[in-house]
């Protein structure tokens, strides 16, 4: 049919010769703009911890408050490179809770994930799911997550059952409610350019809507993270015997600040390392959207 | 005339006068319902047009007069409120293989390569082509858009003009019959348009596609029309449709320096000055 192969455009290839893309070498401002982030926040950091500790010793504030940053790190040295001897009840390690709280928050949100994204995705696709299951949504999406932890323990205990329920609860509406408005905000123009282009029903769904909704979909993890997160500790501290919280409870009833201050610490490193993971797996699936932010 | 040489080889099976209608539309009223407002907006009204295999018809009109929304009534994107539109003899109920079309806000995937959105139409429909001819016409039909090199960027990573040549690849390279074009050149420099319009204008004489072609460029519109429809102003409605008659392919024959041309341009341009004017009374 076209007979394409005398194309030959001198004029207007300069303009998108390929050869126009270059390597280009470092700076010095490139280079700094790249790792000047890292050594501010390392100098930072430390002329931080070396204020507290400080601060500390000058005695101005009881260490029951407020204990110094070398035996902070001392409790937490101690805490993740010792485990609780086998038959052990109770561990005091910061290693054992944290892996028990990791695997809890971790199968929480991988069912909030199997919940939440199929039932997202049904809402936004349909409108009679939608009629049906949003008044509840919201409703559960808006009720502070917090209050259902007595109800919860009364029905099942102290139990991992339970913890895993509160994460579940606390992640599934992020996700749900994300997946749902990344699926009614999808770009009206892509779907007529994909059915002009002969996409059938489950096409439109498959290689319109979903990829479009995948970065809501992740930014709702996102947001799921950092609730589920916050459920795992709240329904350690109300009770049970494990897990992060708990032992932020039990070093408090013990006056350990040391170990107290250690286990934050070990929080807000678990946090931001997943959230960080999770703007890692945004740019990787949806590097359109990365640059939008840049 | 060259023209009706090459279009006369190009037909199945011609007509009488060497015809055969390819898109009819008979009475086409078709609007928008706001939802917001409970009202509903005519778009075009009474749109009565035969347009022949091969032909290039270029639509003008001031903004907003619905020629949008007629070429998606072509492609079946909208529904006729009345009177009927039919491709090859059959009404359109929905998109199919045989048009293809080039998008205003070029409606490119964003999380697709260039590449893979040229691509996009082999997914979609199966138009039994070996895997090595699909590879091979992406990559000739990236070539003809002159973006050769570019096939793993993203949209995000084009200018607006390289955008829109990705849609222009992507409406070429499944070989439709019909070609639906909506300002495909707008977001181009004047240079690089003019190559590109001269490219075209070379490509569908020798496809034998049927065109029908959005411009807002009087100049392009009789530069590369064979017939060329004014619409006017809310609802849109067909104020006149004037044949081009210039010898083809018209930048061999350098037609800009005709008489011809500046009287049919001026002719034109005449038309759509007093919609334009109507328009700006309108919103006064
Ligand atoms: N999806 C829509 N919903 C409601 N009204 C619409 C919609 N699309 C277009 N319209 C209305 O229909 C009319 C015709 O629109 P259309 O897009 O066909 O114009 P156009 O001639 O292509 O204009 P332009 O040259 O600016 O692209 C406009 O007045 C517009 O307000
Ligand atoms: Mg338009």
């Amino acid at each position: 049919m076209a007979t394409l192969d005398d194309s030959d455009r001198t004029s207007v290839e300069a303009h998108t010769d390929p050869s126009r893309i270059q390597d280009t070498g470092w700076t010095m401002s490139e280079v700094w703009s790249r790792y000047g982030p890292w050594v501010v926040t390392i100098v930072n950091l430390t002329a931080f911890f070396c204020l507290w500790q400080l601060f500390a010793m000058s005695g101005a504030i009881n260490p029951l408050f407020l204990p110094s940053a070398s035996s902070m790190f001392e409790a937490l040295w101690h805490g993740l490179t010792t485990t609780a001897p086998p038959g052990a009840v109770v561990s005091g390690s910061i290693a054992d809770h944290l892996f028990y709280s990791l695997r809890n928050l971790s199968i929480g949100l991988a069912i909030a994930c199997v919940i939440g994204i199929p039932a997202g995705l049904l809402m936004g696709g349909n409108k009679y799911v939608e009629m049906i299951l949003s008044p509840y949504v919201w409703a559960l999406a808006s009720l502070p997550r917090i209050a259902l932890v007595p109800l919860f323990i009364l029905f099942l205990g102290f139990t991992v059952k339970m913890q895993i329920t509160i994460v579940v609860l606390s992640a599934v509406f992020p996700i749900m409610i994300n997946a749902w408005a990344g699926v009614k905000t999808t770009e009206k123009s892509l779907l007529a350019a994909a059915k002009v282009f002969g996409a059938s029903r489950s096409d439109l769904y498959t290689k319109v809507v979903f990829p479009y909704t995948l970065p809501f979909i992740i930014s709702g993890v996102q947001q799921g993270i950092g609730r589920g997160l916050i459920g795992v500790i709240i329904a350690e501290i109300f009770g049970g015997s494990n897990g992060l919280g708990y032992l932020i409870r039990r070093s408090a009833d013990t006056f350990n600040s040391s170990l107290m201050y250690a286990v934050l610490l070990v929080l807000v490193i678990v946090s931001l390392t997943l959230i960080q993971f999770t703007r890692w797996l945004e740019a990787y699936v949806a590097p359109w959207r990365h640059m939008d932010r840049l | 005339m060259k023209v009706a040489e090459a279009k006369a080889l190009s037909e199945s099976s011609p007509a009488a006068d060497g015809a055969t209608p390819v898109i009819v539309s008979k009475g086409l009223t078709v609007g928008y319902k706001l939802h917001r407002e409970r009202k509903q907006l005519t778009a075009l009204r009474n749109i009565n047009l035969t347009i022949n295999r091969g032909e290039f018809v270029v639509l003008v009109g001031p903004s907003g007069c619905g020629k949008t929304t007629f070429i998606n009534a072509i492609a079946g994107l909208v529904e006729p409120w009345e009177g009927t539109i039919e491709v090859n003899g059959r009404p359109v109920t929905g998109p199919g293989p045989d048009r293809g079309m080039v998008f205003q806000d070029y409606a490119l995937m964003p999380w697709r390569t260039v590449e893979s959105n040229v691509r996009m139409p082999f997914e979609l429909q199966n138009l039994n082509l070996s895997k090595e001819e699909m590879n091979e016409r992406v990559r000739r039909y990236i070539k003809l858009v002159d973006l050769s090199g570019f096939e793993k960027s993203y949209p995000y990573e084009l200018s607006g003009g390289m955008k829109q040549r990705v849609g222009i690849a992507r409406a070429l390279v499944s070989e439709p019959d019909i070609l639906l074009a909506d300002e495909p050149f707008a977001a181009i420099d004047a240079m690089t348009r003019e190559a590109m319009q001269s490219e075209l204008e070379r490509f569908v004489a020798n496809t034998g596609q049927t065109v029908v072609f959005i411009t807002h460029s009087i100049d392009e519109a009789v530069i590369l029309g064979d017939r060329v429809v004014v619409i006017s102003y809310r609802p849109g409605q067909i104020k006149e449709v004037v044949d081009v008659n210039l010898p083809r392919p018209r930048f061999d024959y350098d037609v800009k320096m005709l008489p011809e041309y500046g009287e049919m341009r001026d002719h034109i341009w005449r038309l759509v000055k007093d919609e334009a004017l109507q328009t700006a009374r309108g919103v006064q």
